[in-house]
């Protein structure tokens, strides 16, 4: 079994993936720093449909020790330079349920700019490059595994799908 | 995903995820080391026909944590001196697109 909690962490930086449920509280606790002018969350919930299809429920899987390393990358880059006290990224895995929270990004600096554009772009970041996969589940058809976006550094496309 | 057992002497593992996990209904295949980058997708297929096409088309490669490239199989230089080759005990692992947030 995987364990329920995987995290890492370096100076102003913490990551990790659970199990567990995401609790917004901790997060914020984890960059509240009395240098802080600001502290800006985001809370990624997972959506009850695709392009109007309905869906069931999701399922997050990832590669932990290299999303890890990813998200890592992503928090150190990020909090330099945006100039951030602190950043904390969480994901959850397994079987999410509609509505509950799946990532959360907390970023705090000494003003609220920096950390607005700092969140956006962690986040942004994250989707694009962190390694973790959602299988969403249909009613009464087979699940899919999404991709966020084809086509993005880093993301070969075959070269059939090129001229679609 | 459960815990991958170290792969037997000489050889390495490959991991599956999401798409590649689906595919192959398996965590993880072992193969025999050395082998050059550019022979990987060949061995794989060998072993999960049209896998090359349907999911390794669109994935990337990393060997210990760490993308590689993956020339083409078909051409020149898929063994040429320049290409990363899979030695024993390392860990490869196919990724495809991901979907996180």
């Amino acid at each position: 079994m995987e364990p329920s909690l995987a995290e890492n962490s370096e100076e102003g930086c913490y990551v990790a993936l659970t199990h567990e449920h995401l609790r917004a509280q901790d997060i914020m606790d984890r960059v509240r720093s009395p240098q802080a002018g600001a502290i800006v969350m985001f809370a990624g919930t997972t959506r009850d449909n695709f392009a109007g299809k309905p869906v069931k429920e999701l399922q997050y899987s990832a590669y932990i020790p290299l999303a890890l390393k990813t998200m890592l990358s992503i928090c150190t880059d990020i909090r330099a330079r945006h100039g951030l006290m602190s950043i904390a990224i969480i994901h959850r895995l397994g079987i999410v349920p509609i509505g509950e929270e799946s990532i959360l990004v907390a970023v705090s600096a000494p003003h609220r700019q920096a950390a607005w554009r700092a969140g956006e772009e962690a986040l942004e970041d994250c989707k694009k490059h962190v390694e973790v996969w959602k299988r969403e589940e249909f009613q009464g058809e087979e699940g899919i595994w999404r991709a966020n976006r084809d086509g993005l550094p880093g993301q070969k496309i075959a070269e059939k799908d090129e001229e679609g | 995903m459960g815990v991958i057992p170290k792969p037997p002497q000489g050889q390495f593992n490959v991991l599956y995820f999401a798409s590649a996990n689906s595919f192959t209904s398996k965590d993880y295949d072992t193969l025999p080391a050395p082998l050059p980058i550019g022979k990987l997708f060949d061995e794989l297929e060998k072993k999960h026909s049209g896998i090359k096409d349907k999911i390794l088309s669109s994935c990337l490669v990393t060997v210990n944590l760490n993308y590689v490239d993956v020339p083409n199989g078909d051409s020149e230089d898929a063994s040429s001196e320049s290409s990363v080759v899979i030695h024993a005990g390392d860990e490869v692992a196919i990724i495809p697109p991901v979907s996180s947030g």
